[in-house]
Parts: structure tokens; sequence; C-alpha cells
């Protein structure tokens, strides 16, 4: 069976979409809490056995409008692991999508945008 | 022992103090800071880099507190920084269109000289240095599995704050020192 996982926001972790069959994940709004680690964790144990299947087409849709810098270090090693996983026929791409006037989330993507190598990285821009 | 409330709140009021928080500190009560935090920049209608930059100093700070705060009363529990030994005050306040952000809280003295070296750095650097410094800093403790990421909390602290990291250390008695934080916005 698909592997299916959604979580509603609170005020300090965002909205998760993990949807295995559409080869799709989604983030959205805020992540702040303490424990941030537990929250990636799911996401993490899933994506290690996900990445290496013929997944063919995976996307992620990275729509938060803040995060703190323990979750920016949490979306590195996410962001650097899929990187590494990139192949002819397993294809990734990355929207990063914001509104002009976040200039903090806009340079973030920048600085990742910088250090990933094979995946495709989109600054969508609304 | 009855506060003169009276004189408690001009002391705020002459001091430009909008928010002030003492006590226990855990992740759910940081939330609910957050919330009220957020409201009064949307109130304050200022631009989204701006509240931004004063929500991120907050959070990291807050969280900086979180994991390096001990309790003066519970010295016992100084290994253990998460449970209820996490203690602090904060305060927030806005003076002449920029806003001031105040940490206050009982640490161990032997963390104080990696924690002063760390921020006396942090402010020989400008903006674009900063950056820089946490691309460098988030590619080594993401190879460190067991670092909190403390140390780029920091650098996320300098990199927002239109000021230098201003902060005092007081050496107080069993190896505790207090340790408090202000940076303006």
């Amino acid at each position: 069976m698909a592997f299916y996982l959604e979580k509603e926001k609170t005020t300090s972790t965002p909205y998760l979409l993990l949807d295995e069959e559409k080869g799709y994940m989604k983030l959205e709004g805020r992540s702040f809490h303490e424990g941030v680690t537990e929250f990636f964790k799911e996401i993490f144990d899933w994506l290690d056995v996900y990445l290496t299947t013929d997944f063919g087409e995976f996307t992620f849709d990275f729509e938060m409008n803040y995060f703190n810098s323990s979750t920016s270090k949490l979306l590195h090693n996410m962001l650097m692991k899929m990187d590494r996983y990139v192949t002819d026929k397993n294809k990734i791409v990355v929207n990063w999508i914001t509104t002009e006037d976040n200039d903090i989330i806009i340079e973030c993507g920048e600085d990742f945008q910088e250090e990933i190598e094979d995946l495709t990285f989109n600054m969508v821009i609304r | 022992m009855k506060i003169n409330m009276l004189e408690y709140n001009k002391m705020l009021i002459n001091n430009n103090i909008s928010i002030i928080y003492s006590g226990p500190l855990w992740a759910e009560g940081i939330d609910g800071m957050a919330e009220f935090i957020q409201r009064r920049l949307d109130k304050d209608e200022l631009t989204l880099s701006a509240s931004q930059s004063v929500f991120s100093v907050f959070v990291e700070q807050l969280n900086n507190m979180l994991m390096y705060s001990v309790n003066k009363e519970q010295p016992e529990n100084t290994d253990k920084p998460h449970t209820e030994a996490s203690k602090g005050i904060f305060l927030m306040g806005k003076h002449d269109h920029s806003y001031f952000l105040q940490t206050g809280n009982y640490m161990k003295t032997s963390s104080v000289e990696l924690l002063k070296s760390r921020i006396d750095h942090l402010n020989t650097l400008d903006k674009q240095q900063l950056r820089q410094f946490f691309k460098e800093q988030r590619k080594i403790e993401d190879n460190n599995p067991e670092s909190k990421g403390g140390g780029i909390g920091l650098i996320e602290v300098a990199r927002r704050a239109t000021s230098k990291i201003d902060y005092d250390f007081i050496p107080c008695e069993d190896g505790i020192t207090y340790f408090t934080m202000y940076v303006t916005i």
C-alpha cells in the first residue's frame, strides 16, 4: 500500500501532505516547534526508503512562510538527501513557492539553490 | 508581598516595554507567546521582512533559553535543560520605530566561555558574512546529529538584528551565571 500522511498545521508546525502514489509532498505554514526533529522524523523515515526505489518523478511543493534555524538544518538535510538520489530515471522537482515581499524565504531558497546540484529547484514567486 | 502595580506599570511604560514574560519555558508556552507577538506585530503594520525579523529573533532567543537555561533553585537538574528546569525572562518593547528584545536566564558557568566567544565572533561580521557563516555552520551541524542547532540560532539572531548582540554575564554562586542578551531590530 502506498504511504499517505496528512497533518494539519498548528501554531508552530506546518501543514504536511505526503502522497506516495502521486509522488508528491507539500509543506505549508510555519515551523519553529522545539520538537521539530520529531516532526520531520516521519518524513525522513519514509524518504529514506522511497528514494531508493524506482519512483520516477517526485515533486515537493515548499510553501512555508517562516521557519526557524533548527528547521533550516532539517530542510538542508532533506534537500541534500533528495539531491543525492536524482538519477536519469528518477527525477525530483522542488518548487520553492513564496511571495515577492518574503525576502527571508527568498534568500533561504537562493542559499539552498546554490548548494543543490542535480534536483530541479524552481523559485516560484507569486 | 503585594506589589505596587501602578509603579510597576509606570516602570514598564517609562521603559517602552510592551510585553514581558517571566517563568517556566516549554514549547507550547512559546507557541502561545508567539501568537501574541504576531498579533502585536500585525497591529503595527510593518513590512513583512521587518515583522519576520522581529518574530525570528523572538523564536531563536526563546529556543536558546530553552536549551541553555538552568533553574538556579534546582541545580541538580542542570544537566537536563529540557526538563522543567528551563526558566527565563523575556521582554519586548518599541522605541523610536525600532523594537528591542531582551532575555535573561541562569546558565552553567562552564558554558559561558563558548557562548561569549560565539557572540563576540558574530558581532565582528557584516550581514553578508553572517549569511555565509550561517550556510557553513548549517552544513557542519547537519553532519553532526548530536547538535541541537543552538549555534545557528545565534547566527540567525545576528542576521535579523539591526544592532550588535549586546550581552552581560553576571557570575552567581555554585557554577551558575546569569546571562542577558539584548538586541534591537
